[in-house]
């Protein structure tokens, strides 16, 4: 006789696919791999790891110049947890830049850019971008001293390029100078705006990915 | 690439595909591994590494060094190389647009510009070369950017040592690359990677010589507070400084007596109902910031007064007056700055003389500051260093330089003139403060507090 647990699971198999859906996305032949490889998945778990802490983050801080520096000494200091959540935060943006890194020159010394994931690669560099570009916008949020600062030395290094440069200084900033206007701006990028982007590149890269399966360790025949 | 090529390469991954594992659960395995261990990793660092903040930005403290996140400092210090180069060094964009953007586009169009189906490392030396020499690069760069591009005393030298190990080396290995690419065809590889190493061992040499040489300048640590007490703290030692002298030590004068120019103005006190109910935060940091200028109250903001306050600083001073004097704010409890001194007991350096020296003349007592390099950062500059070194603090010497400035008497030069000041400069120390360095020097200066608990005072 079927349990009740197998009932519910071919009620639910029949509906969702559960079972192709396991044989299409989990029980796929590959080949060897090692640990190197493990740096893809483990830039996506800490993407989703930096969503999820970033998300607790936002119902406390506020992104004014006002109150954005006393709204993380309050999540420092007074909410339950919110300084490991904030160290979380801080330490995982650090790590994911290099992780993703480092996952970019093993694809790069493997060769894997090659025929046929040419736009599995194509995707990498902008996910690649678009992560410096979290950093970027991240590190201002705080507000404090060198934040501040470094950010202004920042959207003018962006604003020496011949032509557009001013265009770009002004966009970055919302103004000539940072004020409350660029704060509100990083704030809407690292939020919305470079998240959104990224689960779409990720999403397509990953499907990249999983349609070319990846690529073995080259040996003298390749 | 031909249809014969692809078809290949196709029939070698289902062979590797054949002799391989599945990904739930080979894979799955070693990736949950791997999150597990960075989720374990991030956990540590949050607790025991934790978050450094800088004091809250400040857009009229312009002396501020910045410091970008680390994973941009190489690009920090590229840019500062590059800008000393002779003449190309004024073309700003080239360093900042020209050669990052290259770069990216090298790496986006990679390839479609590298498109052989070879993948054997033996059989991409060119490639693998590059990218070796600029990630090495970029790892050096990032690690010197600690040190100065300019020596202290305005030597080229570092700067020049620099600029040769991340930006002439890797330009003169990628000639090569190319050279020997175009020339040794078959026999490339091997020369390419003799050239490679060599170059890397000579980034790696000439950066460690410009590190040993000039070592990174005395950075100025100036710790911040951060918890709720420490800038209560931290705001109180400001006050003592910058408001003493007009509004009192609690807040209280009602009559200005003993500054000149405003002898017998009367004010209001800043510790009463009246001013504290009806000035917010941000009308208080104002005040502060711009002054009373009618009524004779100077500006301490940075803007309008270089040796003035940050704007965290006004704010710590703000927490000060908040919780001692608001009756809406409820104190933490603060520990004292050290323990009240019995009647025979005898101060030590660890439990009385350091608190008391940080917050009442390290301020100007250390390394960047104009004070007769007379550092008071450690137990032993304080009883060496200065100008004066051997004559601030002698055992059992009534007349130690440091006893006599504390207690208003300025050492004066034979021509009358003042040598030493009194100290602190602005306002006098408390007398309980005084009778603690007092007792400390005529005691023999005892460094730990077992040392002290041996002593009694006065000496027998
Ligand atoms: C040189 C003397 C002087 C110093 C130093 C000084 N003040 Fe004042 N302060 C004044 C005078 C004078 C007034 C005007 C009082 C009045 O109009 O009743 C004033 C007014 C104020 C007021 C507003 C009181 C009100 O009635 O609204 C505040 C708050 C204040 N001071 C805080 C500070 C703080 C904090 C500091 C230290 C950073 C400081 N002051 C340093 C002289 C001084
Ligand atoms: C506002 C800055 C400032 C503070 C605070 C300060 N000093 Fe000084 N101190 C100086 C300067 C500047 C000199 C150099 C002599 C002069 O200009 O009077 C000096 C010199 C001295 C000297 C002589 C050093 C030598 O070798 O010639 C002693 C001793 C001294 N200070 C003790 C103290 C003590 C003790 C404190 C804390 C209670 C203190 N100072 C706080 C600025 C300061
Ligand atoms: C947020 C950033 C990224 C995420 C989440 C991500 C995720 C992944 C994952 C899960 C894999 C499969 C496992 C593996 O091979 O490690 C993969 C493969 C790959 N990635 Fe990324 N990646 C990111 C950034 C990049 C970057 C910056 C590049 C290069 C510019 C890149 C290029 C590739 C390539 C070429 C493969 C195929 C590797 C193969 O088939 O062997 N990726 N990525």
């Amino acid at each position: 006789m079927r349990n009740a647990w197998q009932t519910l699971f071919a009620w639910l198999d029949e509906r969702l696919g559960l079972h192709s859906l396991y044989q299409n996305l989990l029980d796929r032949p590959e080949p060897r791999g090692n640990w190197w490889n493990t740096l893809g998945s483990a830039s996506l778990f800490l993407f989703l790891l930096q969503v999820a802490t970033g998300i607790f983050l936002t119902v406390y801080y506020n992104p004014s110049p006002d109150h954005a520096y006393d709204s993380i000494q309050y999540i420092m200091n007074e909410v339950a947890f919110g300084w490991l959540i904030r160290g979380i935060h801080h330490w995982g943006a650090s790590l994911m830049v290099l992780v993703v890194f480092i996952h970019m020159l093993r694809t790069f010394v493997t060769a894997s850019y090659k025929y046929p994931r040419e736009l599995t690669w194509l995707v990498g560099v902008g996910l690649l971008l678009l992560t410096l570009g979290m950093g970027f916008t991240g590190y201002l949020l705080p507000w404090h001293q060198m934040a501040y600062w470094a950010t202004t030395v920042g959207t003018q290094i962006a604003g020496s390029v011949p032509f557009v440069g001013e265009f770009i200084l002004k966009a970055l900033r919302g103004g000539p100078d940072l004020s409350a206007l660029t704060l509100q701006r990083f704030f809407a990028a690292h939020i919305w705006i470079l998240p959104a982007l990224m689960f779409a590149l990720i999403g397509l890269h990953l499907y990249l990915v999983i349609k070319h399966g990846e690529s073995h360790f080259p040996d003298k025949d390749d | 690439m031909n249809p014969e090529t692809r078809q290949k390469i196709h029939e070698k991954y289902e062979r590797e595909l054949q002799r391989g594992e599945r990904f739930w659960p080979d894979s799955i395995f070693k990736d949950a591994i791997m999150a597990l261990a960075i989720f374990i990793l991030l956990i540590l660092l949050a607790t025991f590494a934790g978050v450094h903040d800088s004091p809250k930005a400040d857009p009229s403290d312009t002396s501020y060094v910045p410091r970008p996140e680390w994973y941009f400092l190489f690009l920090f210090k590229f840019l500062a190389l590059y800008a000393q180069i002779p003449v190309l060094g004024k073309i700003e964009w080239i360093a900042t647009a020209l050669i990052p953007g290259l770069a990216l586009g090298v790496l986006t169009v990679l390839p479609f510009v590298d498109k052989s189906p070879r993948r054997y490392y033996a059989k991409r030396a060119l490639p693998l070369g590059i990218m070796g020499i600029l990630v090495w690069g970029m790892l050096w760069l990032t690690i010197l950017a600690e040190y100065p591009t300019v020596a202290s005393d305005g030597s080229r030298v570092p700067g020049i040592l620099q600029a040769i190990a991340g930006i002439l080396l890797p330009l003169l290995a990628y000639t090569a690359f190319a050279v020997i690419a175009y020339t040794l065809k078959e026999r490339a590889p091997r020369a390419i990677l003799f050239t490679g190493l060599g170059a890397g061992a000579l980034m790696a040499g000439f950066s460690l010589l410009s590190m040993a040489l000039y070592p990174p300048s005395h950075k100025e640590t100036v710790e911040h507070p951060t918890g709720l007490v420490d800038q209560i703290v931290a705001g109180q030692d400001l006050y003592s400084i910058h408001c003493l002298e007009c509004h009192g030590e609690d807040g209280s004068i009602t009559v200005i007596q003993g500054v000149p120019g405003l002898e017998g103005k009367v004010i209001s006190p800043i510790n009463s109902r009246d001013v504290l109910y009806t000035v917010n935060d941000a009308s208080m940091a104002q005040i502060i910031a711009y002054g009373r200028p009618d009524s004779g109250m100077p500006p301490f903001g940075k803007a309008y007064n270089p040796e003035g306050l940050t704007r965290a600083e006004i704010d710590y001073i703000i927490a000060f007056m908040r919780y001692s004097w608001d009756d809406r704010y409820e104190k933490p409890e603060i520990k004292p700055l050290y323990p009240p001194l019995g009647a025979y007991e005898v101060p030590s350096y660890e439990v009385h003389i350091a608190p008391i020296v940080k917050r009442y003349c390290l301020s100007c007592h250390r390394p960047g500051k104009d004070s007769n390099d007379y550092f008071m950062d450690t137990y032993e500059n304080i009883l060496h260093s200065g100008d004066n070194g051997d004559r601030n603090v002698l055992a059992g010497d009534e007349t130690s330089f440091l006893l006599q400035v504390i207690q208003g008497q300025p050492i004066l030069n034979p021509d009358g003139s003042e040598e030493i000041g009194v100290m602190p400069p602005s306002g006098t120390l408390k007398p309980e403060v005084i009778e603690v360095f007092h007792r400390w020097v005529l005691m023999g200066m005892p460094r730990t507090a077992e040392e002290a608990a041996r002593l009694t005072w006065p000496a027998p």
